[in-house]
């Protein structure tokens, strides 16, 4: 009766851990780690399915931003490119789009117009209780580390920053920030 | 003295460790690039400036400014741009498709070449250009070694086909997950990225790991395995090939039938009785070591069934009964 009990346990275990990539197959995996694609990706579950994991993107990057997952993000990131913006951000060059083979990231020109319309890794966020800006001592790294000044972020009169909704999410202000921690930081698209 | 196709071996060594190299240096381009674009020379670290020297002085002769031009070489085996043309491994097509249940018509674009390629050659990718290949024949050389001192070594057989369900199911989980999933058990994919794990981001993944104990396999299991039994890209391959144009054949009328090309088959295929088949990757260890010259290329869709034993040797044993026949 006990290794009856056994094997009824054993199967049932077995086919729930069979199942549940199938179900959860075209969903986000939430992990809690905080990471970017790459600018011009497709969204993150058709990203998983176009990325072949070449790593051509990241040979190509100059700026060396662009890291790859291992197991961590579970295992339908493995082998895909991210950055993490703290430790290095995009410089928007658009070099791994031209290097894509498949699309995943899309090609696209290096021009103002086009980044403004097509890129979108994430959106910059500001804790307040944290900017040294909004706490009376000017600051503005965020704004000066910005590609798209004035369009992706404007300043008040102490250079508090205000992020607005054409901001790309490259990362270079949070990488510029200097709190620690930053006081602002990029929201990946895919986890707004 | 003309060359004789006997010598192909030699050559296809030496495609092999080329190709290996050149996945060496793409990663170390790839960093010596984005020193050269941070335009910092004083910055770096006494042994990055080492290196960046060694790295100026190997592609001064080639570009002049480094920082775009040497855009121009990226990628692994698995997928590349070389000056604007993109070519991938038909697996990575067939892996994207049935991920992403889709076609993207400029990626399907890459892998013609190597299709029409296969078309003609079959599984030359295996023989002459894997950069696991070089790595899984030095592994047989090891065990030949290892045996030599009379230590075990595997030499289980298991049924070739099993690639072709490798093959399958890979697709089908692709399917079901949405994940390109060959990349993680391809070696030739797994090598390329880890080498520049390696160099350009400071460590192996769990690629490495993965690939180690396919070493392993070959030497304890059975020789050469992976490629025969487990390789999706393999089969592949071999299915593409399976009406290649141009494939080795047995002059009956030379062989003496010795069995050495039997036995140097690393795909435990049997030259000496015609037995080639889809599977065959080109390696020519047979012509190599064929000590008649009785294999050669042939422009022919299929293999010719089992003509006999070999006329010479028929010859020989004739001379042993009737001395001076």
């Amino acid at each position: 009766m006990k290794r009856r009990k056994f094997l009824q346990d054993l199967i049932s275990t077995a086919t729930a851990m069979a199942a549940a990539p199938a179900v959860e197959a075209r969903v986000v995996q939430k992990t809690g780690i905080r990471y970017l694609r790459p600018p011009g990706s497709l969204d993150e579950a058709e990203f998983a399915s176009r990325c072949i994991r070449c790593g051509q993107c990241g040979e190509a990057c100059p700026n060396r931003c662009i890291k790859f997952f291992g197991t961590e993000n579970g295992f339908k990131s493995y082998g895909t490119p991210y950055i993490t913006p703290r430790e290095k951000a995009c410089i928007l060059c658009m070099k791994c789009g031209d290097v894509c083979p498949t699309g995943a990231i899309q090609s696209l020109q290096r021009e103002a117009e086009t980044i403004l319309d097509s890129v979108n890794m994430g959106k910059a966020r500001v804790n307040e209780s944290l900017c040294l800006s909004y706490q009376g001592k000017s600051c503005g790294v965020c704004y000066r580390a910005c590609p798209l000044p004035d369009i992706a972020i404007t300043v008040g009169w102490m250079e508090q920053p205000h992020v607005q909704d054409a901001c790309v999410g490259c990362g270079l202000c949070e990488r510029s920030c200097i709190q620690i921690p930053q006081a602002i930081r990029v929201i990946p698209k895919h986890s707004i | 003295m003309t060359p004789h196709i006997r010598h192909l071996n030699k050559l296809r060594w030496a495609s092999l460790t080329a190709v290996f190299l050149v996945l060496i240096l793409l990663p170390c381009i790839s960093v010596y690039q984005a020193y050269v674009a941070a335009h910092a020379y004083d910055l770096l670290t006494p042994s990055e400036k080492e290196f960046y020297d060694v790295m100026e002085t190997l592609t001064d002769p080639f570009v002049s400014d480094p920082e775009h031009d040497l855009d121009a070489v990226k990628g692994t085996t698995w997928s590349a741009t070389v000056f604007g043309l993109k070519v991938s491994d038909p697996l990575a097509v067939v892996g994207q498709v049935s991920a992403g249940l889709e076609i993207y018509p400029p990626f399907l674009l890459a892998a013609l070449i190597p299709v029409i390629v296969t078309l003609v050659f079959g599984r030359i990718f295996c023989g002459w250009i894997c950069p696991a290949t070089l790595l899984y024949e030095l592994n047989t050389n090891l065990a030949a070694w290892l045996h030599r001192v009379g230590l075990p070594v595997g030499n289980r057989h298991f049924d070739r086909r099993l690639k072709y369900l490798v093959l399958g199911i890979g697709v089908i989980l692709s399917m079901i997950t949405g994940s390109v999933l060959f990349a993680a058990i391809y070696p030739p994919a797994i090598i390329g990225r880890e080498i520049y794990y390696a160099i350009a981001l400071g460590g192996f993944g769990a690629g490495a790991v993965f690939f180690v104990l396919t070493l392993l396999f070959d030497l304890l299991v059975a020789r050469r395995g992976f490629c025969r039994y487990v390789c999706p890209g393999g089969a592949l391959y071999s299915l593409l090939g399976r009406y290649r144009v141009l494939r080795i054949q047995r002059k009956v009328e030379t062989c003496n039938d010795c069995a050495k090309c039997t036995a140097i088959c690393e795909f435990e295929l049997d030259p000496m009785r015609d037995g080639f088949g889809q599977e065959c990757n080109n390696c020519t260890a047979c012509i190599a070591v064929c000590p008649t010259d009785a294999l050669e290329f042939k422009v022919d869709i299929k293999d010719i069934t089992y003509q006999g034993p070999g006329h010479l040797g028929r010859h020989y044993r004739e001379q042993e009964i009737r001395p001076g026949a």
